[in-house]
């Protein structure tokens, strides 16, 4: 994970609206919420294609990692694969990426880690049918916590 | 604390004993806590108590304690403003500290620039040397060509004497010389040797310790210029470098002779622009002292500082890097009676062998002069991952005698069941009595525990 102000070290001046509307479309191709640049003068910008993360000042309580999961008989726990503020929509707003009931396949993308600018994917271990959202949206998750199951097929 | 303090959460980056004791000086203070922690510890005590509790990777510490990135990302998502890095993994790592503060976060300890100066053995003996603090002699550099010279710097630097690789390390490419009449031979061979192992044949050489003592000062230094040294440990008892049983001050030192290298200590902190705590390392022996290296950190034998002068090292640490001022100065600092550590490992007292597993009981210790860290409960699972500290029993008394007995005292109470523990062999070296007599040096264990499996 670099700081974006070392990949970009001259990023001095805004882009151009063609430019920005040109990175918020890679961002939505690249299935991301959010881009922020920043430099050492304070200059930043963020480019938003989503609704926003959830504030992190509001936490009040962090679900730890289960020693072992707690999937139902049967079913596969989708856990977290980093830490981060869960985010099950997709990020252009058409829904959720795995809702109840939907038939996912292995690796396919079902949630998103959001850590203020960066996100991690979160991937299905095994094809199959999301039985239950077991995490809340917009919590704050580490490491291994559980975030769905998923009966496979 | 100051009315605008530059952090209100802290993000302790560590684990065990460690990151409970830096919890507990934060409570002190008023400032909230965030713990981060590996898979294998989130059933840990601290974990447990943070405000924050985040899990940040699985067990293994390359990911978890040892990644600087999602320790800072870390730090963001929960609000910490500052990051106490405790003793071992990041502790004194510099491009950590230059990059939590380049994220604008406060690095509780000292600049990255101090940590860099100290981590490399050229430069910090170096600067030492320029500040006034006793280095090992030696030949200061690369030995001359010409053997007349190499034995004059072998004559003015005192048998015996230790020709040494530049290039080497590990205990390779060194010879020991005692008698002049062997150096020819000596430097002739190292070289060659030096050439063959490491493409280099430069040596150096310095006077050879034979049976040194440890001895460390304890520095506490603000940002408004004051350098303190908190007096002497000696950590003379050591098995394979790592330090067994500790004790504040070392037997048999008279008091002036350890402030004269506590106050240059603390010179060389004003000079360098030192910032926070930090341990100056020695080798003493037949009443000279040797730099051995500076520990930029909190270590893990700072509670017997802590019992003999009566100053909290970690929350000195923590108002230090909310800018404060230290409120006490050198001729306030009082050394008291004295104080005795023990390292308690889940480990095999003879064999040393790890014993991680599930502590079934944990009887502690206490009365007058008897403190116990440790983040360990009943119940608690020593993880296989990590080192195998498990807790630190300390002993004050008013005088070396009184701390031995309280120690002893102490140990017989502690009733340990489901790890082996080393707690035997504390036993052992509290009756022994070449310990009792005070001084030993830093292979005085090592040759104990070998005639121990001896007889």
């Amino acid at each position: 994970m670099s700081n974006p102000s070392e990949l970009l070290s001259d990023f001095n001046t805004l882009p151009e609206p063609e430019e920005i509307s040109q990175i918020a479309t890679w961002l939505s191709e690249a299935g991301l919420e959010s881009l922020e640049l920043s430099n050492d003068t304070g200059t930043r910008l963020r480019i938003r294609v989503a609704q926003a993360a959830a504030d992190t000042a509001e936490i009040s309580s962090v679900p730890a990692c289960p020693a072992e999961p707690v999937a139902e008989v049967g079913t596969v726990a989708v856990s977290a694969p980093y830490f981060g503020h869960l985010c099950l929509d997709r990020p252009m707003g058409d829904g959720a990426f795995a809702p109840v009931g939907s038939m996912v396949r292995r690796d396919d993308v079902v949630a998103l880690l959001t850590l203020d600018t960066l996100q991690v994917p979160v991937r299905a271990p095994v094809d199959g049918e999301v039985v239950e959202i077991v995490a809340t949206p917009g919590a704050l998750l580490g490491y291994g916590a559980e975030i769905m199951t998923i009966r496979p097929s | 604390m100051n009315d605008t303090p530059r952090f209100k959460r802290v993000l302790i980056a560590n684990r065990g004993e460690i990151a409970l004791r830096i919890q507990r000086a934060c409570r002190q203070l008023g400032l909230e806590t965030v713990a981060v922690h590996s898979d294998a510890d989130a059933e840990s005590r601290h974990v447990r108590e943070a405000d924050i509790a985040l899990c940040i990777g699985p067990a293994s510490a390359a990911r978890s304690y040892l990644d600087p990135d999602g320790l800072l990302l870390a730090a963001r998502m929960t609000g910490a403003t500052a990051i106490h890095p405790g003793y071992g993994f990041l502790s004194e790592n510099a491009d950590f500290a230059d990059a939590v503060e380049a994220a604008g976060l406060t690095f509780i300890g000292p600049t990255g620039a101090s940590i860099r100066m100290m981590g490399d053995k050229i430069t910090a003996k170096r600067a030492m040397r320029d500040a006034g603090v006793p280095c090992v002699p030696g030949s200061d550099g690369p030995l001359p060509a010409s053997m007349e010279e190499v034995h004059a710097v072998a004559r003015d630097v005192g048998f015996p004497v230790i020709v040494k690789a530049s290039g080497g390390g590990g205990g390779r490419g060194m010879r020991v010389v005692t008698d002049a009449a062997d150096l020819t031979q000596a430097v002739t061979l190292t070289a060659k040797e030096a050439q063959q192992a490491f493409g280099n044949p430069t040596l150096y050489l310095e006077r050879f310790m034979q049976k040194p003592r440890h001895i460390e000062i304890q520095v506490l230094c603000d940002t408004h210029g004051t350098a303190l040294w908190l007096g002497a440990r000696d950590c003379s008892l050591q098995r394979r470098h790592q330090k067994v049983l500790e004790e504040a001050p070392p037997p048999g030192i008279a008091p002036d002779v350890i402030a004269e290298i506590g106050e240059r200590c603390a010179q060389a902190c004003r000079r360098i622009g030192y910032r926070g705590a930090g341990t100056f390392e020695f080798l003493y022996e037949d009443g000279v002292f040797a730099f051995i290296e500076m520990n930029t950190r909190v270590q893990v034998e700072h509670p017997i500082t802590e019992e003999t002068t009566g100053i909290d090292i970690v929350a000195a640490q923590l108002r230090i890097a909310q800018g404060e001022a230290l409120a006490i100065r050198q001729e306030d600092i009082q050394q008291r009676g004295h104080a005795i550590e023990c390292r308690l490992n889940a480990e095999d007292p003879f064999t040393f062998i790890p014993s991680p597993g599930t502590i079934t009981r944990w009887d502690l210790p206490g009365g007058p002069g008897v403190r116990v860290d440790t983040h360990v409960v009943s119940g608690y699972t020593v993880p296989p991952y990590y080192d195998s500290l498990i807790g630190k029993v300390i002993s004050h008394g008013g005088s070396r005698d009184e701390a031995i007995a309280r120690l002893r005292v102490a140990l017989a109470e502690m009733r340990v069941e489901g790890v082996s523990t080393n707690i035997a062999l504390h036993q052992d070296l509290l009756a022994d009595p070449h310990f009792h007599e005070g001084g030993v040096d830093i292979h005085y264990l090592e040759r104990w525990l070998a005639e121990r499996t001896a007889s």
